[in-house]
């Protein structure tokens, strides 16, 4: 019964509502026994009397969201997904051939399979709410359209726009959508239904006609670029840009301009659908499209959790006033991302010069959303109204939490909480920005230490998804709830993390930065090393860059704070011990790595820095492969520790997600421990143990991750 | 009438500033909402509570004609909260309070912000009549000839203008000239005399010199200079932090002049009456951008949220007379206001008393302690009472501070509340002329 109610046929008069509500769900999701029931629908409207058949979504705000990833999860082999894709194809062929005109009528999100559902049909008009959004983003799953969006869309649209959408996996929105032809009429949410109605009943009037809605340029160098004399440019230019932005890790957008490139204009469409529909399964199979599915998981994870224990009594406070100590780097980008989801925000620091900075930093990055135009003037000032500043504690007594984000000293932090907490209410949460300190023992200065909790982002902070939200001995549930509430609120990824030195990320990153210090030592140079981190590996930076960004001065800090808690297996390379003393600071002062131009973006390497560190000129005696390895296997090491044995977080997932959000580690390899499984510990270890034997003692495979290999186990279970 | 007091939580200010200065570019919106703000801030405010957000406003933005609800909404006042702007003129955030007043004396409301904004500087420049005429004929214009033949007029029109604007008095009227906006609104528009001519009526009816006016505004810019110096008026002023780059901060009043003498006063010429005028520039309040707020509650609600006011509004009282002697309100609403209070002159410690002239603040003086005005013009047995002028203005007036005119009202009662709370004092008043021929006046008690 329950597959019946989830796609309704209802007439009324001489039109047919074909209406999704897919049964015991939030959203609308195309699987095979929902494809069946379409089928079915079909078939019977097809031979029925009616003489124009209209599609619609009973939820709210969804269309279609698209295919069921759960389904493409569960099949593994080619045969499988191309038998799934055929039955799938064929029935949104079923909706192309209705021999009555077809209109979408979209409310909601309308992406991948619901987006391919809707170019079947003759006539597409939309609802201009904002939720309202139109798109294919396969390709960010690793996959490309198969239920021939990829044969569709470009007819539609357009070769240009639908390699635009494709390619990066875009969804549009509706002002957009009815720019580039993907709708043909846009109104107002409330009217939709009405005016969908009075349109088929128009079409019908004036014959039923069928269409097939083809692109036609504008301009005379659209046109050029349309045709075949174009087109081969249009196509070589996009294969260009995508493997300059992803190295080629990322296979599926490239076959993307593949399948387009070969179908376009096809009018054999058994043959074009077969040419999608074998791409698809290629990429269905790749390494890279189980773990982009993967992070799309680990995203959908944090969306249901909520930083507590299930069964908890606890649940977050809401969040309308958010104070913020220290308005520098992170207290500026802080008060931009809670703003900018309509937070409230009060920053305090010691004088205006530093408040300044704190404006201008939210102020900057919101008129770059103005230039572009993806907000207007009006949401632009609304944004800065929500930011205010002083230097005392005016205002704190309504806030419901406060970040500290002032300099990193632990008696300086305790003062300044102990403080604040006399100016707010007993029951307000103050959380701490710290990247290094202990929040437990911070957590001495508060008076209600189960108010206090780490509430740890990074830098850019507009840029970087994760916050790392760190729960003392003593904070509360209902406290880590709130914090891990507003994090999403403020759009951000939060994993909870107990306290320890360098909380989870830092703590995996130091040993990775302190043994590209190593490798530095060891005559390779910082280009090659960087950029074997980024290209063979995908990394956003390499370690070296990454340390400039960090600041060089915090790197060597945080070393001496590990050395102490971790003891012997910390080692500082001799460079860095020597880098202490140079006074760079990395982009911080302009002076690091590498050189910076005045308005403070990464040029080259500076080469002055080896005869600085007392190194001799380059060689590189080392393989890029052992460069990345050392690296990158020294944070599956620390991690064996932190995860199993320190238990900072409780799973496999969180790491991966933590590392993804936090540092960029790359997707395509699903994150960390992902990538780790997929080497196999016992290789793992083999490799530490031999660098250890000739690179020092560092490098000696921890116990936890010994035993794993013993056993042969991996992470994920 | 119920027996409810109703309280002053606290207000606070932007700084003033002489309008085309640092404050040009700041909207009178975003000039409101910055007194909002900080006045939220600083009283820790429950925002849900206020229930009546109530702004003057003299100069009406084009763009945010309800200028009190854009300020509110800006300010993080909740939606569901209601508010309107007012319009007394130079007394349009006295009336904002007195609105407030009555608002919750009558046991209607509890909580209100009461407050009021200017940017005199953004007063817009009008079209005058003969350009109107011409782009109403091309808005109806029909075919191409019709628009050709309009452009041709308007071209004569333009070199017209620019004629004009060569060889006519700055302030001079023509059809051609565009009408500035603040100089209209600076004429009483129902005798048709600018408000600088009104001063100059009183000057020469009260015999008032040049000398004991220049007098009178260097001593209103020294005692401004030493308010500032000393950082007295800081707590009142909510300082204004200016985009894009934020680095300029503007925290302290920007027209009291450190140097100013009577030299350099007796060099002015006489701006409204050049041959036998003393009204000058020099002592006359600058036209000036600025805002400021006040929170208000009844007694019981402030105690039962644990504030301590700063004051309790003991009366107000507004009142009419001649427009061209507007400058002789504060004579004519004083009494009015004392009356409601229970008070005569003499229980009052501190006054402030708006500083639209010299002349006006001067004659009001004496009307004060006059009983022959007092029979003729009031109708009362005896003179309201002598001010000493040493507890007039005692941080300097708008001579030296400006005068956003939607905007004065509450700076006069924010100042003369903080003041009482320094030099103890129990009763206060607050008063002002209002330009069309208006005085306004409020008598403050201090809170313990």
């Amino acid at each position: 019964m329950s597959i019946q109610e989830s796609i309704q046929l209802s007439y009324d008069g001489e039109l047919a509502f074909i209406d999704f509500d897919l049964y015991g769900e939030k959203v609308n999701k195309l699987n095979t026994p929902i494809m069946m029931r379409l089928k079915e629908v079909l078939d019977e409207v097809r031979t029925s009397k009616a003489r124009a058949v209209i599609f619609r979504s009973k939820k709210n705000k969804i269309f279609i969201a698209g295919a069921d990833i759960d389904e493409i999860k569960s099949m593994n082999k080619r045969e499988e997904f191309v038998k799934a894709v055929e039955n799938g194809q064929a029935i949104i062929n079923m909706i192309e051939d209705l021999p009555m005109p077809t209109i979408a009528s979209i409310h909601g999100a309308c992406m991948g399979g619901g987006c391919e559902l809707v170019l079947a049909c003759d006539y597409r008009i939309a609802s201009e709410d904002s939720s309202t959004r139109i798109g294919l983003p396969e390709t960010k799953l690793g996959i490309i359209p198969g239920f021939g969006g990829c044969v569709r869309l470009p007819r539609v649209v357009g070769v240009q726009a639908a390699l635009e959408i494709i390619l990066q996996g875009k969804t549009v929105v509706v002002a957009k959508a009815l720019k580039m032809g993907l709708v043909d009429k846009c109104v107002h949410a409330g009217i939709l239904e009405k005016e969908t109605i009075k349109w088929a009943k128009e079409i019908v009037s004036k014959g039923g006609k069928k269409r097939k809605a083809t692109y036609k340029p504008k301009s005379m160098v659209n046109s050029i670029l349309e045709s075949f004399v174009g087109r081969p440019v249009v196509f070589s230019k996009a294969r260009e840009t995508v493997l300059k932005s992803t190295h080629g890790h990322y296979p599926s957008p490239l076959k993307a301009v593949d399948v387009i490139s070969k179908t376009y204009g096809m009018a054999d469409r058994t043959e074009a659908l077969r040419i999608e529909r074998e791409a698809f399964a290629d990429m269905a199979l790749t390494d890279v499209s189980r773990s982009l599915i993967h992070v799309f998981y680990l995203t959908e994870m944090v969306k249901k959790q909520t930083g507590i224990a299930e069964g908890s009594t606890s649940t977050a406070k809401d969040v309308d006033h958010l104070g913020i100590l220290g308005a520098g780097t992170m207290g500026g980008g802080i008060a931009y991302v809670a703003a900018d989801k309509g937070v409230h925000v009060r920053m305090k620091d010691i004088n205006n010069e530093a408040l300044s900075r704190g404006f201008k930093h939210a102020y900057d990055l919101w008129a770059k959303l103005l230039k572009r135009r993806s907000i207007n003037k009006f949401e632009f000032q609304q944004k800065i109204d929500l930011v205010t500043g002083g230097l005392d504690f005016a205002g704190f007594g309504q806030m419901d939490v406060v970040v500290e984000a002032i300099v990193e000293d632990m008696e300086i932090k305790k003062k300044v909480i102990g403080e604040t907490a006399k100016h707010m209410r007993p029951d307000a949460i103050i959380a701490t920005n710290t990247s290094s300190l202990s929040v437990t023992e911070m957590a001495k200065g508060h008076p209600h230490p189960a108010y206090f909790a780490g509430m740890h982002f990074f830098n850019p902070v507009h840029k970087m998804p994760l916050v790392e939200v760190i729960r003392g001995e003593q904070t509360s549930d209902e406290t880590t709830a709130t914090i891990f509430e507003l994090s999403k609120r403020m759009g951000k990824m939060p994993v909870v993390v107990k306290d320890g030195p360098g909380f989870l990320v830092n703590r995996l990153l130091l040993p990775y930065m302190s043994e590209a210090a190593f490798l530095l030592n060891e005559g390779m140079s910082i280009e090659v090393v960087d950029e074997a981190y980024v290209k063979e590996f995908g990394m956003p930076m390499g370690p070296f860059a990454l340390m400039d960004e960090v600041g060089l001065d915090v790197c060597i800090k945080v070393l001496k704070i590990f050395k102490k808690a971790f003891g012997a297996r910390i080692e500082m390379a001799p460079c860095m011990e020597v880098l202490e003393k140079t006074g760079r600071l990395g982009r911080k002062n302009n002076k690091g790595f590498y050189l910076y131009d005045e308005k403070g973006n990464r040029g080259a390497v500076d080469q002055s820095i080896y005869s600085e560190l007392g190194l001799k000129p380059a060689t590189n005696p080392l393989t890029t492969k052992e460069c990345i390895e050392r690296g990158v296997f020294m944070m599956i090491n620390e991690c064996s520790l932190a995860l199993l044995e320190d238990r900072i977080v409780e799973t496999p997932h969180e790491v991966d997600l933590a590392m993804i959000m936090g540092t960029g580690f790359p997707p395509f390899r699903g994150g960390l421990l992902k990538y780790a499984d997929s080497v196999g510990t016992e290789y793992i270890v083999d490799q530490l143990e031999s660098y250890a034997v000739a690179k020092g003692a560092r490098l000696k495979p921890h116990n936890p991750l010994r035993n794993m290999a013993k056993t042969k186990r991996t992470f994920y279970n | 009438m119920s027996g409810r007091d109703v309280v002053i939580v606290d207000g606070v200010r932007t700084p003033f500033a002489k309008s085309g200065g640092v404050l040009k570019s700041v909207h009178p919106a975003d000039l409101g909402k910055t007194a909002l703000k900080e006045l939220i801030a600083r009283t820790n405010l429950d925002v849900n509570l206020v229930e009546e957000v109530i702004m003057g406003n003299a100069g009406n933005p084009v763009d945010a004609v309800n200028v009190s609800r854009v300020v509110a909404l800006g300010a993080g006042i909740p939606l569901k909260t209601s508010a309107y702007t007012v319009h007394r003129n130079c007394a349009s955030a006295m009336e904002s309070i007195a609105s407030g007043y009555e608002r919750i004396k009558s046991g209607t409301m509890d909580v209100v912000i009461a407050g009021g904004t200017e940017s005199m500087s953004q007063m817009p420049l009008l079209m005058s009549s003969a350009f109107t005429k011409l782009f109403e004929k091309l808005g109806a214009a029909k075919t191409a000839g019709q628009r050709l033949g309009i452009l041709g007029s308007l071209l004569k029109a333009d070199v017209k203008q620019i004629i004009d604007m060569v060889t006519t008095a700055p302030l001079a009227e023509t059809p051609y000239k565009p009408i500035i906006g603040v100089v209209k609104g600076l004429t009483d528009p129902f005798v048709g005399i600018n408000m600088g001519q009104t001063a100059e009526i009183l000057a020469k009816e009260f015999g008032l010199s040049r000398e004991d006016q220049d007098a009178f505004a260097l001593l209103s810019h020294q005692k401004a200079v030493k308010a500032t110096k000393e950082g007295r008026l800081r707590p009142e002023i909510a300082p204004v932090f200016l985009p894009p780059s934020f680095s300029d901060v503007v925290n302290d009043d920007v027209g009291p002049r450190d140097g100013q003498s009577m030299e350099a006063l007796a060099k002015l010429k006489p701006f409204f009456d050049r041959a036998t005028g003393t009204i000058t520039a020099g002592n006359s309040c600058p036209i000036t951008d600025g805002a400021a707020a006040v929170l208000l509650m009844s007694r019981e609600k402030a105690k039962a949220l644990g504030y301590k006011p700063l004051a309790t509004i003991r009366s107000y009282g507004f009142a009419g007379l001649e427009p061209e002697r507007m400058g002789l309100g504060p004579a004519y609403s004083t009494p009015v206001a004392l009356k409601r209070a229970g008070l005569s002159m003499k229980d009052i410690g501190l006054v402030e008393l708006n500083e639209a002239f010299a002349a006006q603040v001067l004659s009001c003086l004496k009307a004060f302690d006059s009983d022959d005005f007092a029979q003729k013009r009031l109708g009362l047995n005896s003179k309201i009472g002598g001010v000493s002028p040493d507890i007039v203005n005692v941080n300097g007036g708008a001579i030296a501070l400006g005068h956003p005119v939607g905007a004065t009202g509450t700076r006069l009662v924010v100042t003369l509340m903080k003041e009482m709370h320094r030099r103890d004092v129990q009763f206060g008043l607050a008063t002002l002329c209002i330009g069309g021929g208006q005085g306004g006046s409020m008598i403050l008690e201090k809170e313990a």
